[in-house]
């Protein structure tokens, strides 16, 4: 991964960790919607 | 629309363009107009990259989907956020440290100028033609919805950008889509809130979910695999991964609104802050429709939601058999609305027998709805042969002018207006930066000052953005505008993505060899079309992979003459 950029991201240790973030996110919203679906059907 | 809507919606579009122009005066330099002088923190350009991709058909016609077909479109971003992750690891480096005004000045470093000069070309056909037909989308919707002559409708759509873009340049577009942004997310929240008010005394916003997930609308998740399903996760994150970074990484209307990040941190950030709001924001947008939906289980709902087709068929000599038609619905819909009224109480009263029973007479209800609208549209079919047989973007727009109350409609109206203005500009923007930086400089003067330049943008925008609502003008010739733009898109985005990850992963093939692939492949992919060989779809998937292909093998037979390497990707 590139990490040799100086500007780090407000929210993370490193860049590494903010991908993993945004994929994770991603991930939780598939869960929660396919929660959602299954709890109103 | 009343004089309260009148006056919100021209107060709307004055505010957005007046704070646009005072924000970005004084533009002196070519940075400043075309980038922004790199100068905006990341929740500018996050938030501009979210304005450029969401047209005004994106707010008419998700409710409308979601309202007819469920919440599966959402799986089509599920590819968005993976995308996201990949142009903030390679391209956004790579354009940042080169300090390009274009995505194509990038190939000339990485291969030569023609490669270049030919990307340029082709976005420049491809943009320009497309933002004609954005132009023409939400025009013709409002047009037919509410009696405007849809040549001023498209003068007016097309033209108060030019305002502010050719005045205003980048800095005018960003601080113009934080505005629009923020003007959307506000009136579709209210119209949310207004649709469940708008429910019986007894039916809440829990009640309307139950309602909506008992009648199959909040099919969210499907994980079969299968490809002829057209929304599905697979789909979504695969296809969609694929449209996505072609879409960001290689289109100037999105490249040139990530360039402006005051940094490769801001600029990345951005990227990721889109990424995980675009899904939500989707599933939200989609939520309305499904609460509409619920609404007219309530409510009588028109047959077919496009009132000018449905007059024209009264006029016309299927009228009896439209009336009957029209009676027909009138009946499975009062059934239905007994049916749906029985669900909420069984639900309420946890009567298990009971709400299966009426979800069995719901589902029935729904199919001889579509049954008798699938008539319908035969019958429309049959009077006017040209005529729209899709209502998806009418449904929304319907609802909001039957029953939200004056003030919101104007707003509503706004919310249209503001999100093709966004898209639009971005184009302009896009159209001009490619103009001057790839052709004009990069072929005919290179050496005159940057004041020269400066003013040779501005030209170039008001020039394109004339041709665009032109191009709006003759649009009604195309049919099915969706389906246009999709198969304009699908004629050169795979070619271009193609070039793009030649350059970023290919690093033996050289300028020479992508080069003649891209001529050859282009050929290749518009003969595909002509002779109808496959759905339009595939031509990206053909035009990227041939690409390639055709490109490793002329580099075997033809090698380039080695240059020093370019910027290989950092990973």
């Amino acid at each position: 991964m590139h990490q040799s950029d100086p500007d780090l991201p407000p929210f993370a240790r490193s860049w590494r960790q903010l991908y993993f973030l945004v994929i994770g996110s991603l991930l939780l919203e598939i869960v929660l919607f396919y929660g959602f679906m299954q709890y109103f059907s | 629309m009343s004089g309260i809507d009148w006056l919100i919606l021209a107060g709307t579009l004055a505010l957005i363009i007046s704070y646009g122009v005072i924000r970005s005066r004084g533009n002196r330099s070519m940075d400043d107009y075309l980038l922004a002088d790199q100068s905006l923190p990341w929740y500018h350009v996050c938030l501009s990259v979210m304005a450029t991709q969401a047209s005004a058909v994106t707010f008419l016609s998700a409710p409308g989907q979601a309202f007819t077909d469920g919440m599966r479109f959402v799986q089509f971003y599920f590819g968005l956020p993976l995308a996201m992750v990949v142009l903030a690891i390679t391209f956004v480096p790579i354009f940042h440290r080169l300090k390009v005004f274009t995505a194509y000045e990038y190939l000339e470093s990485r291969f030569d100028a023609r490669v270049r000069v030919f990307t340029a070309l082709l976005f420049l056909l491809q943009r320009s033609l497309s933002t004609g037909l954005s132009i023409y989308a939400p025009s013709i919707i409002l047009s037919t919805i509410l009696g405007w002559n849809i040549f001023w409708t498209n003068i007016i759509m097309g033209g108060i950008v030019l305002v502010y873009t050719v005045s205003g340049g980048a800095k005018a577009i960003s601080y113009t889509h934080l505005q629009q942004m923020l003007i959307v997310t506000v009136a579709m929240f209210i119209a949310g809130w207004m649709t469940v008010h708008l429910l019986p005394a007894d039916v809440g916003f829990v009640d309307a979910l139950q309602v909506a997930g008992k009648s199959g609308r909040l099919n969210t998740i499907d994980l079969t695999f299968d490809p002829d399903s057209r929304y599905n996760v697979w789909s979504g994150l695969i296809g969609g991964f694929f449209l996505q970074l072609s879409y960001f990484g290689t289109d100037q209307s999105q490249v040139g609104r990530y360039l402006t990040g005051q940094s490769v941190g801001q600029s990345r950030l951005g990227l990721l802050a889109n990424g995980m709001l675009k899904v939500p924001m989707q599933f939200l947008i989609l939520l309305i429709g499904v609460l509409v939906f619920v609404f007219y289980q309530f409510n009588p709902s028109p047959v077919f939601f496009n009132k000018v087709e449905t007059d024209q068929l009264l006029k016309s000599p299927y009228a009896d058999q439209y009336r009957r038609l029209e009676t027909e619905h009138e009946a499975i819909a009062a059934r239905r609305q007994k049916a749906v009224l029985t669900l909420n109480k069984a639900l309420s009263t946890d009567d298990t027998k009971s709400v299966e029973q009426t979800r069995a007479v719901i589902s029935q209800t729904d199919q001889e709805a579509k049954a008798v609208k699938n008539q319908v549209v035969d019958l429309i079919k049959k009077n006017n042969p040209v005529g729209d047989t899709s209502d998806v973007n009418y449904v929304f727009l319907r609802f909001v002018l039957d029953f939200l109350p004056h003030g919101l409609i104007g707003l509503l109206i706004a919310v249209i207006f503001s999100a093709s203005m966004g898209s639009i500009a971005a184009a302009y923007n896009s159209l001009a930066s490619t103009t001057i930086v790839d052709i004009y400089k990069r072929l005919f003067c290179n050496s005159y000052s940057d004041g020269h330049y400066l003013k040779a943008s501005r030209i170039a925008t008001v020039i394109w953005g004339l041709f665009c609502i032109v191009v709006a003008q003759f649009a009604s010739k195309l049919g099915s505008m969706i389906e246009a733009v999709n198969i304009l898109g699908s004629l050169f985005y795979g070619v271009i993505l193609g070039i793009f990850l030649v350059a970023f992963y290919f690093k033996s093939i050289g300028g020479k060899a992508t080069f003649w692939a891209a001529v050859l492949t282009e050929g290749i992919v518009i003969w595909c079309w002509w002779t109808e060989l496959t759905a339009f779809l595939w031509l990206n998937v053909i035009g990227c992979v041939l690409l390639i292909g055709i490109a490793w093998l002329l580099e075997k037979v033809m090698p380039s003459r080695r240059l020093q390497p370019v910027d290989a990707v950092d990973v």
